[in-house]
Protein backbone atom coordinates (compact mmCIF):
# COMPACT_ATOMS: atom_id res chain seq x y z
CA UNK A 1 0.00 0.00 0.00
CA UNK A 2 2.45 2.35 1.16
CA UNK A 3 4.71 1.17 -2.13
CA UNK A 4 1.44 2.47 -4.19
CA UNK A 5 1.07 5.50 -2.64
CA UNK A 6 4.29 6.43 -3.41
CA UNK A 7 4.24 5.41 -6.79
CA UNK A 8 1.23 7.36 -7.45
CA UNK A 9 2.52 10.64 -5.54
CA UNK A 10 5.65 10.73 -7.89
CA UNK A 11 3.99 9.58 -10.92
CA UNK A 12 1.45 12.81 -10.83
CA UNK A 13 4.62 15.00 -9.63
CA UNK A 14 6.88 13.85 -12.32
CA UNK A 15 3.89 14.60 -15.00
CA UNK A 16 2.89 17.95 -13.70
CA UNK A 17 6.16 19.07 -13.46
CA UNK A 18 6.71 17.71 -17.40
CA UNK A 19 3.66 19.53 -17.95
CA UNK A 20 4.70 22.60 -17.04
CA UNK A 21 8.19 22.41 -18.56
CA UNK A 22 7.03 21.86 -21.55
CA UNK A 23 3.97 24.52 -21.62
CA UNK A 24 6.85 27.12 -20.56
CA UNK A 25 9.58 25.69 -22.99
CA UNK A 26 7.37 24.95 -25.99
CA UNK A 27 5.39 28.92 -25.60
CA UNK A 28 6.57 31.03 -28.75
CA UNK A 29 9.48 33.42 -27.13
CA UNK A 30 10.81 37.21 -28.71
CA UNK A 31 13.83 37.50 -26.69
CA UNK A 32 15.08 39.94 -29.14
CA UNK A 33 12.70 42.11 -27.62
CA UNK A 34 13.92 41.72 -24.48
CA UNK A 35 17.57 41.44 -25.41
CA UNK A 36 18.38 45.48 -25.38
CA UNK A 37 17.35 45.40 -21.55
CA UNK A 38 19.57 42.32 -20.34
CA UNK A 39 22.01 44.79 -18.54
CA UNK A 40 18.93 46.46 -17.06
CA UNK A 41 17.69 43.26 -16.16
CA UNK A 42 21.38 42.28 -14.54
CA UNK A 43 21.84 45.37 -12.63
CA UNK A 44 18.09 44.69 -10.97
CA UNK A 45 19.47 41.00 -9.59
CA UNK A 46 22.60 42.49 -8.58
CA UNK A 47 20.79 45.14 -6.55
CA UNK A 48 18.73 42.30 -4.89
CA UNK A 49 21.48 40.12 -3.87
CA UNK A 50 23.08 43.64 -2.46
CA UNK A 51 20.13 44.62 -0.27
CA UNK A 52 18.73 41.44 0.34
CA UNK A 53 22.56 40.39 1.78
CA UNK A 54 22.28 43.36 3.60
CA UNK A 55 18.54 42.96 4.90
CA UNK A 56 19.80 39.57 5.85
CA UNK A 57 22.05 40.44 8.37
CA UNK A 58 19.75 43.50 9.63
CA UNK A 59 16.87 41.01 10.05
CA UNK A 60 18.65 38.94 12.29
CA UNK A 61 20.31 41.56 14.44
CA UNK A 62 16.51 43.21 14.96
CA UNK A 63 15.51 39.37 15.02
CA UNK A 64 17.91 39.01 18.07
CA UNK A 65 16.86 42.34 19.47
CA UNK A 66 13.27 41.26 19.58
CA UNK A 67 13.91 38.05 20.91
CA UNK A 68 16.02 39.39 23.61
CA UNK A 69 13.42 42.04 24.57
CA UNK A 70 10.70 39.26 24.48
CA UNK A 71 12.31 37.09 27.10
CA UNK A 72 14.52 39.70 29.03
CA UNK A 73 11.83 39.26 32.00
CA UNK A 74 11.17 43.42 32.27
CA UNK A 75 7.49 43.76 31.46
CA UNK A 76 7.78 47.56 29.52
CA UNK A 77 10.43 46.22 26.99
CA UNK A 78 8.58 42.83 26.54
CA UNK A 79 5.95 44.25 26.07
CA UNK A 80 7.06 46.84 23.23
CA UNK A 81 9.06 44.25 21.67
CA UNK A 82 5.57 42.27 21.52
CA UNK A 83 3.83 45.02 19.65
CA UNK A 84 6.18 46.35 17.43
CA UNK A 85 6.56 42.14 16.23
CA UNK A 86 2.21 42.38 16.04
CA UNK A 87 2.41 45.71 14.01
CA UNK A 88 4.89 44.50 11.61
CA UNK A 89 3.62 41.31 10.75
CA UNK A 90 0.00 41.98 11.08
CA UNK A 91 0.49 45.00 8.03
CA UNK A 92 1.13 44.55 4.44
CA UNK A 93 4.66 45.53 3.56
CA UNK A 94 4.21 47.88 1.13
CA UNK A 95 2.31 50.38 3.30
CA UNK A 96 5.29 50.07 5.76
CA UNK A 97 8.03 51.36 2.99
CA UNK A 98 5.38 54.13 1.49
CA UNK A 99 4.92 55.52 5.27
CA UNK A 100 8.58 54.48 5.65
CA UNK A 101 10.26 56.54 3.21
CA UNK A 102 7.64 59.27 2.28
CA UNK A 103 6.77 59.96 5.79
CA UNK A 104 8.64 58.86 7.96
CA UNK A 105 12.18 58.90 6.28
CA UNK A 106 10.99 62.16 4.97
CA UNK A 107 10.16 64.00 7.71
CA UNK A 108 13.76 63.33 9.07
CA UNK A 109 15.44 64.42 5.92
CA UNK A 110 16.97 61.10 4.77
CA UNK A 111 17.19 60.46 1.30
CA UNK A 112 18.51 56.70 1.01
CA UNK A 113 16.55 54.80 -0.90
CA UNK A 114 18.46 51.75 -0.09
CA UNK A 115 19.20 52.81 3.12
CA UNK A 116 15.24 53.28 4.05
CA UNK A 117 14.77 50.02 2.12
CA UNK A 118 16.91 48.09 4.43
CA UNK A 119 15.76 49.07 7.16
CA UNK A 120 12.18 48.59 6.69
CA UNK A 121 12.77 45.08 5.12
CA UNK A 122 15.44 44.40 7.93
CA UNK A 123 12.65 45.40 10.31
CA UNK A 124 9.79 43.59 8.29
CA UNK A 125 11.91 40.35 8.42
CA UNK A 126 13.62 40.81 11.44
CA UNK A 127 9.88 40.76 13.28
CA UNK A 128 9.44 37.67 11.63
CA UNK A 129 12.71 36.04 12.77
CA UNK A 130 12.43 36.80 16.22
CA UNK A 131 9.19 34.88 16.41
CA UNK A 132 11.21 32.36 15.09
CA UNK A 133 14.01 32.97 17.98
CA UNK A 134 12.03 32.90 20.13
CA UNK A 135 10.24 29.43 19.62
CA UNK A 136 13.49 28.32 19.12
CA UNK A 137 14.90 28.94 22.99
CA UNK A 138 11.15 28.23 24.28
CA UNK A 139 11.39 24.72 23.20
CA UNK A 140 14.82 24.14 25.32
CA UNK A 141 13.36 21.72 27.60
CA UNK A 142 13.60 22.95 31.94
CA UNK A 143 15.72 20.11 32.74
CA UNK A 144 18.84 21.71 30.79
CA UNK A 145 17.89 25.55 32.13
CA UNK A 146 17.80 23.53 35.51
CA UNK A 147 21.29 21.70 34.92
CA UNK A 148 22.55 25.17 34.18
CA UNK A 149 21.23 26.76 37.19
CA UNK A 150 22.82 23.82 39.28
CA UNK A 151 25.95 24.04 37.47
CA UNK A 152 25.86 27.70 38.66
CA UNK A 153 25.99 29.51 34.71
CA UNK A 154 24.94 32.64 34.92
CA UNK A 155 22.05 34.02 32.64
CA UNK A 156 24.35 34.98 30.02
CA UNK A 157 26.69 31.56 30.02
CA UNK A 158 23.67 29.66 30.36
CA UNK A 159 22.28 30.93 26.64
CA UNK A 160 25.72 30.97 25.10
CA UNK A 161 26.68 27.32 25.92
CA UNK A 162 23.84 25.77 26.75
CA UNK A 163 20.53 27.29 25.21
CA UNK A 164 21.71 28.80 21.46
CA UNK A 165 23.59 25.88 20.47
CA UNK A 166 20.66 23.62 20.77
CA UNK A 167 18.55 26.55 19.63
CA UNK A 168 20.14 27.35 16.52
CA UNK A 169 19.65 23.61 15.08
CA UNK A 170 16.27 24.20 16.00
CA UNK A 171 15.35 27.53 14.50
CA UNK A 172 17.43 26.95 11.01
CA UNK A 173 14.78 25.23 8.44
CA UNK A 174 12.39 28.31 9.27
CA UNK A 175 15.22 30.71 9.43
CA UNK A 176 16.04 29.59 5.99
CA UNK A 177 12.55 29.84 4.65
CA UNK A 178 12.14 33.26 5.99
CA UNK A 179 15.35 34.44 4.13
CA UNK A 180 13.60 33.23 0.75
CA UNK A 181 10.72 35.27 1.74
CA UNK A 182 12.92 38.10 2.35
CA UNK A 183 14.58 37.86 -0.97
CA UNK A 184 11.25 37.54 -2.74
CA UNK A 185 10.13 40.37 -0.51
CA UNK A 186 12.66 42.51 -1.42
CA UNK A 187 10.54 43.33 -5.00
CA UNK A 188 8.10 45.37 -3.45
CA UNK A 189 11.00 48.18 -3.04
CA UNK A 190 9.46 49.26 -6.70
CA UNK A 191 7.07 51.71 -4.66
CA UNK A 192 9.98 53.85 -4.06
CA UNK A 193 11.60 53.21 -6.73
CA UNK A 194 14.38 51.17 -5.66
CA UNK A 195 15.74 49.28 -9.22
CA UNK A 196 15.74 46.09 -7.58
CA UNK A 197 15.33 42.97 -10.54
CA UNK A 198 11.37 43.44 -10.00
CA UNK A 199 11.14 46.70 -11.08
CA UNK A 200 13.93 46.46 -13.98
CA UNK A 201 11.84 43.25 -15.42
CA UNK A 202 8.22 45.29 -14.68
CA UNK A 203 10.35 48.57 -16.75
CA UNK A 204 11.24 46.13 -19.52
CA UNK A 205 7.68 44.47 -20.34
CA UNK A 206 5.98 48.17 -20.28
CA UNK A 207 8.81 49.28 -22.65
CA UNK A 208 8.48 45.81 -24.67
CA UNK A 209 5.36 43.97 -23.94
CA UNK A 210 7.29 41.04 -24.08
CA UNK A 211 5.94 40.13 -20.63
CA UNK A 212 6.94 36.44 -20.11
CA UNK A 213 10.68 37.48 -21.81
CA UNK A 214 10.87 39.96 -19.41
CA UNK A 215 9.15 38.09 -16.08
CA UNK A 216 11.16 34.32 -17.15
CA UNK A 217 14.11 35.74 -16.21
CA UNK A 218 12.78 36.55 -12.52
CA UNK A 219 12.17 32.70 -11.96
CA UNK A 220 16.13 31.70 -12.47
CA UNK A 221 17.57 35.35 -10.36
CA UNK A 222 15.52 34.68 -7.72
CA UNK A 223 16.07 30.75 -7.44
CA UNK A 224 19.82 31.48 -7.91
CA UNK A 225 19.58 33.81 -4.83
CA UNK A 226 17.35 31.63 -2.78
CA UNK A 227 18.63 27.62 -3.26
CA UNK A 228 21.89 28.60 -2.25
CA UNK A 229 20.72 29.30 1.38
CA UNK A 230 18.53 26.32 1.40
CA UNK A 231 21.44 24.49 0.62
CA UNK A 232 23.45 26.22 3.39
CA UNK A 233 20.64 25.75 5.73
CA UNK A 234 20.67 22.01 5.38
CA UNK A 235 24.65 22.08 5.55
CA UNK A 236 24.52 24.12 8.83
CA UNK A 237 21.77 21.83 10.38
CA UNK A 238 23.87 18.46 9.82
CA UNK A 239 26.62 20.14 11.70
CA UNK A 240 24.85 21.26 14.51
CA UNK A 241 22.91 17.58 15.00
CA UNK A 242 23.23 15.96 18.39
CA UNK A 243 20.65 13.25 18.28
CA UNK A 244 20.69 10.39 16.39
CA UNK B 1 28.36 19.16 58.10
CA UNK B 2 25.97 20.48 60.69
CA UNK B 3 21.97 21.25 59.09
CA UNK B 4 20.02 23.20 60.50
CA UNK B 5 16.19 24.15 59.15
CA UNK B 6 13.55 26.28 60.95
CA UNK B 7 10.24 26.65 59.55
CA UNK B 8 11.17 26.02 55.93
CA UNK B 9 8.41 26.77 53.51
CA UNK B 10 8.04 26.42 49.88
CA UNK B 11 4.40 26.77 47.70
CA UNK B 12 4.28 27.09 44.57
CA UNK B 13 0.32 29.34 43.67
CA UNK B 14 -1.61 26.81 46.08
CA UNK B 15 0.70 24.20 46.00
CA UNK B 16 2.39 23.57 49.53
CA UNK B 17 5.40 21.87 48.24
CA UNK B 18 7.56 22.38 51.68
CA UNK B 19 4.73 23.27 54.52
CA UNK B 20 7.14 24.60 57.55
CA UNK B 21 9.75 21.73 57.63
CA UNK B 22 11.98 22.32 61.01
CA UNK B 23 14.82 20.15 62.10
CA UNK B 24 18.56 20.18 63.01
CA UNK B 25 21.08 17.94 63.06
CA UNK B 26 23.69 19.80 64.94
CA UNK B 27 26.73 17.43 64.42
CA UNK B 28 28.63 15.81 62.11
CA UNK B 29 26.46 14.27 59.18
CA UNK B 30 28.11 13.14 55.95
CA UNK B 31 24.87 11.62 54.37
CA UNK B 32 21.69 12.41 55.04
CA UNK B 33 18.97 10.59 52.96
CA UNK B 34 15.38 12.55 52.41
CA UNK B 35 12.98 9.24 52.11
CA UNK B 36 9.09 9.48 51.67
CA UNK B 37 6.33 8.41 48.63
CA UNK B 38 6.12 10.29 45.72
CA UNK B 39 4.68 13.93 46.02
CA UNK B 40 6.12 14.70 49.29
CA UNK B 41 8.08 17.39 49.34
CA UNK B 42 11.41 15.42 48.69
CA UNK B 43 12.45 17.34 45.44
CA UNK B 44 11.50 20.35 46.67
CA UNK B 45 13.09 20.52 50.05
CA UNK B 46 16.57 19.18 48.31
CA UNK B 47 16.45 22.03 45.86
CA UNK B 48 16.14 24.42 48.72
CA UNK B 49 19.03 22.71 49.99
CA UNK B 50 21.00 22.88 46.96
CA UNK B 51 20.12 26.50 47.03
CA UNK B 52 18.20 26.52 43.44
CA UNK B 53 15.20 27.94 45.22
CA UNK B 54 14.51 30.14 47.47
CA UNK B 55 12.17 29.41 50.05
CA UNK B 56 9.07 31.29 50.76
CA UNK B 57 9.83 31.36 54.09
CA UNK B 58 11.81 29.98 56.91
CA UNK B 59 15.48 29.47 56.36
CA UNK B 60 18.75 27.06 56.17
CA UNK B 61 21.61 27.42 57.86
CA UNK B 62 24.63 24.69 57.13
CA UNK B 63 27.89 24.85 59.20
CA UNK B 64 26.18 27.41 61.52
CA UNK B 65 25.72 29.50 57.66
CA UNK B 66 22.53 30.74 57.10
CA UNK B 67 21.90 29.91 52.97
CA UNK B 68 22.50 33.43 50.92
CA UNK B 69 18.99 35.07 50.41
CA UNK B 70 19.77 36.84 46.99
CA UNK B 71 19.75 34.56 43.49
CA UNK B 72 23.54 35.83 43.07
CA UNK B 73 24.56 34.83 46.78
CA UNK B 74 22.57 31.49 46.21
CA UNK B 75 25.09 30.85 42.66
CA UNK B 76 27.89 31.18 44.43
CA UNK B 77 26.96 28.44 46.84
CA UNK B 78 25.22 26.40 44.31
CA UNK B 79 29.14 26.59 42.51
CA UNK B 80 30.60 25.23 45.32
CA UNK B 81 28.31 22.06 45.24
CA UNK B 82 27.11 19.53 42.90
CA UNK B 83 24.14 18.46 41.41
CA UNK B 84 22.42 15.05 40.22
CA UNK B 85 19.12 15.03 39.13
CA UNK B 86 16.62 12.10 37.85
CA UNK B 87 17.35 12.33 34.16
CA UNK B 88 18.57 14.77 31.69
CA UNK B 89 21.29 16.51 33.33
CA UNK B 90 23.68 16.57 30.58
CA UNK B 91 23.43 18.86 27.74
CA UNK B 92 22.81 16.39 24.49
CA UNK B 93 24.98 18.54 21.99
CA UNK B 94 28.21 18.62 23.94
CA UNK B 95 30.15 15.21 24.19
CA UNK B 96 30.94 13.90 27.56
CA UNK B 97 33.64 15.02 28.07
CA UNK B 98 32.96 18.96 26.98
CA UNK B 99 30.02 18.40 29.16
CA UNK B 100 32.71 18.07 32.75
CA UNK B 101 35.26 20.66 31.01
CA UNK B 102 32.82 23.47 30.15
CA UNK B 103 31.64 24.12 33.74
CA UNK B 104 35.45 23.82 34.98
CA UNK B 105 36.66 26.25 32.47
CA UNK B 106 33.40 28.75 32.10
CA UNK B 107 32.42 28.74 36.18
CA UNK B 108 35.52 27.42 38.15
CA UNK B 109 37.85 29.30 35.70
CA UNK B 110 40.38 26.69 35.29
CA UNK B 111 42.67 26.47 32.31
CA UNK B 112 41.76 23.79 29.32
CA UNK B 113 44.30 21.44 29.72
CA UNK B 114 44.10 20.68 33.11
CA UNK B 115 40.49 20.67 33.33
CA UNK B 116 40.39 18.10 30.29
CA UNK B 117 42.48 16.11 32.77
CA UNK B 118 40.68 16.48 35.67
CA UNK B 119 37.34 15.20 33.68
CA UNK B 120 39.31 12.46 32.35
CA UNK B 121 40.38 11.47 35.54
CA UNK B 122 36.68 11.41 37.30
CA UNK B 123 35.01 9.76 33.85
CA UNK B 124 37.99 6.67 34.78
CA UNK B 125 36.91 6.70 37.95
CA UNK B 126 33.49 6.15 37.09
CA UNK B 127 34.08 3.45 34.79
CA UNK B 128 33.34 6.02 32.08
CA UNK B 129 37.15 5.99 30.05
CA UNK B 130 36.29 4.33 27.33
CA UNK B 131 32.75 6.60 26.64
CA UNK B 132 34.25 10.19 26.58
CA UNK B 133 33.53 11.51 22.75
CA UNK B 134 30.46 10.25 23.16
CA UNK B 135 27.25 12.83 23.06
CA UNK B 136 24.88 11.73 25.81
CA UNK B 137 22.51 10.31 23.37
CA UNK B 138 25.02 7.46 22.54
CA UNK B 139 25.12 6.65 26.09
CA UNK B 140 22.56 4.74 27.86
CA UNK B 141 20.66 5.98 30.48
CA UNK B 142 23.24 4.48 33.17
CA UNK B 143 26.02 6.04 31.68
CA UNK B 144 24.21 9.29 31.35
CA UNK B 145 23.80 9.30 35.28
CA UNK B 146 27.78 8.23 35.11
CA UNK B 147 28.89 11.01 33.31
CA UNK B 148 26.52 13.71 35.26
CA UNK B 149 27.88 12.71 38.49
CA UNK B 150 31.04 12.86 36.90
CA UNK B 151 30.25 16.85 36.46
CA UNK B 152 29.05 17.10 39.78
CA UNK B 153 31.92 15.88 41.24
CA UNK B 154 35.12 17.23 38.75
CA UNK B 155 35.25 20.11 40.61
CA UNK B 156 35.22 18.98 44.18
CA UNK B 157 32.33 19.78 45.34
CA UNK B 158 31.49 21.05 49.31
CA UNK B 159 28.11 18.80 48.90
CA UNK B 160 26.95 16.86 46.73
CA UNK B 161 23.03 16.61 46.01
CA UNK B 162 21.52 13.80 44.48
CA UNK B 163 17.69 14.49 43.86
CA UNK B 164 16.34 10.08 42.96
CA UNK B 165 19.43 9.44 40.69
CA UNK B 166 17.91 6.14 39.75
CA UNK B 167 14.27 6.68 39.70
CA UNK B 168 14.47 7.13 35.82
CA UNK B 169 16.64 3.47 35.45
CA UNK B 170 16.36 -0.02 35.12
CA UNK B 171 17.29 -2.26 37.80
CA UNK B 172 20.67 -3.03 35.97
CA UNK B 173 21.51 0.65 35.53
CA UNK B 174 20.51 1.54 39.18
CA UNK B 175 23.35 -0.62 40.38
CA UNK B 176 25.88 0.58 38.29
CA UNK B 177 24.76 4.21 39.69
CA UNK B 178 24.25 3.05 43.53
CA UNK B 179 27.99 1.59 42.93
CA UNK B 180 29.43 4.51 42.20
CA UNK B 181 27.27 6.77 44.88
CA UNK B 182 28.17 3.83 47.64
CA UNK B 183 31.93 4.60 46.70
CA UNK B 184 31.74 8.14 47.06
CA UNK B 185 29.94 7.68 50.14
CA UNK B 186 32.80 6.01 51.42
CA UNK B 187 35.42 7.88 49.95
CA UNK B 188 33.95 10.73 52.81
CA UNK B 189 32.31 12.61 50.16
CA UNK B 190 29.15 14.89 51.83
CA UNK B 191 25.98 13.89 50.33
CA UNK B 192 22.41 14.87 50.50
CA UNK B 193 19.78 12.36 48.11
CA UNK B 194 16.68 11.85 47.61
CA UNK B 195 15.92 8.29 46.82
CA UNK B 196 13.24 5.19 46.77
CA UNK B 197 15.76 2.74 47.16
CA UNK B 198 15.02 1.56 50.67
CA UNK B 199 18.07 -0.91 50.93
CA UNK B 200 20.21 1.67 49.34
CA UNK B 201 19.19 3.88 52.21
CA UNK B 202 19.99 2.12 54.65
CA UNK B 203 23.19 1.36 53.60
CA UNK B 204 24.54 4.94 53.65
CA UNK B 205 23.11 6.45 55.04
CA UNK B 206 23.76 8.97 58.94
CA UNK B 207 20.73 10.18 59.25
CA UNK B 208 17.36 9.93 57.59
CA UNK B 209 14.30 12.54 56.75
CA UNK B 210 11.06 11.01 56.29
CA UNK B 211 8.73 13.43 54.56
CA UNK B 212 5.15 13.29 53.33
CA UNK B 213 2.88 16.30 52.58
CA UNK B 214 5.30 18.81 52.36
CA UNK B 215 6.20 18.10 55.99
CA UNK B 216 8.47 16.33 58.23
CA UNK B 217 6.86 13.11 59.62
CA UNK B 218 10.12 11.52 61.19
CA UNK B 219 13.63 12.05 61.09
CA UNK B 220 16.54 10.47 62.95
CA UNK B 221 19.34 8.14 62.69
CA UNK B 222 18.87 5.07 59.89
CA UNK B 223 18.99 2.74 62.28
CA UNK B 224 16.31 3.83 64.79
CA UNK B 225 14.36 4.99 61.91
CA UNK B 226 14.80 1.77 60.22
CA UNK B 227 14.40 -0.36 62.59
CA UNK B 228 11.67 0.96 65.12
CA UNK B 229 9.83 3.55 63.09
CA UNK B 230 7.75 5.78 65.59
CA UNK B 231 4.88 6.83 63.79
CA UNK B 232 2.06 4.70 61.66
CA UNK B 233 3.10 6.20 58.25
CA UNK B 234 6.71 5.33 58.68
CA UNK B 235 6.18 2.08 59.42
CA UNK B 236 3.37 1.15 56.86
CA UNK B 237 5.84 2.86 54.09
CA UNK B 238 8.47 1.10 55.21
CA UNK B 239 5.94 -2.25 55.28
CA UNK B 240 5.10 -1.33 51.53
CA UNK B 241 8.16 -0.81 50.12
CA UNK B 242 10.44 -3.42 51.83
CA UNK B 243 7.56 -5.87 50.86
CA UNK B 244 8.78 -6.60 47.57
Amino acid sequence: MKYAVSIFVSVILAATFCFVIWVVATHDYRWEAIAPYRWNLFSGWWMTLQISAASLVGSVAVGVLLTAGQLSGHAIPSFLCRVFVEVIRGTPLLTQILIGYYLIANSIGWDSRFGVGLVILSCFSGAYLSEIFRGGVESIPKSQWLSARAIGFTGVQTYRHVVIPQAIRRVLPASAGQFANLIKDSSLLFVISVHEFTMQAREANSNTYATFEAYLPLIFGYFLLTFPISLLSRHLENRFRYEH
Amino acid sequence: MSIEITGLTKHYGETRAVDGISFAFPDEVQVLVLIGPSGGGKSTLLRLLGGLELPTAGGVAMNGTALPATEEGLREFRRRNGFLFQSFNLFPHLSALENIVLPLVTVHGWQRDEAVVRAREVVARFGMADHVTKRPAELSGGQQQRIALARAMAHGPDLLLLDEPTSALDPEMKAEVLDVVAELCEAGQRIILSTHEMGFARGCADEVVFLANGRLVESGKRDSLFESPQTEVVRSFLGRVMKW
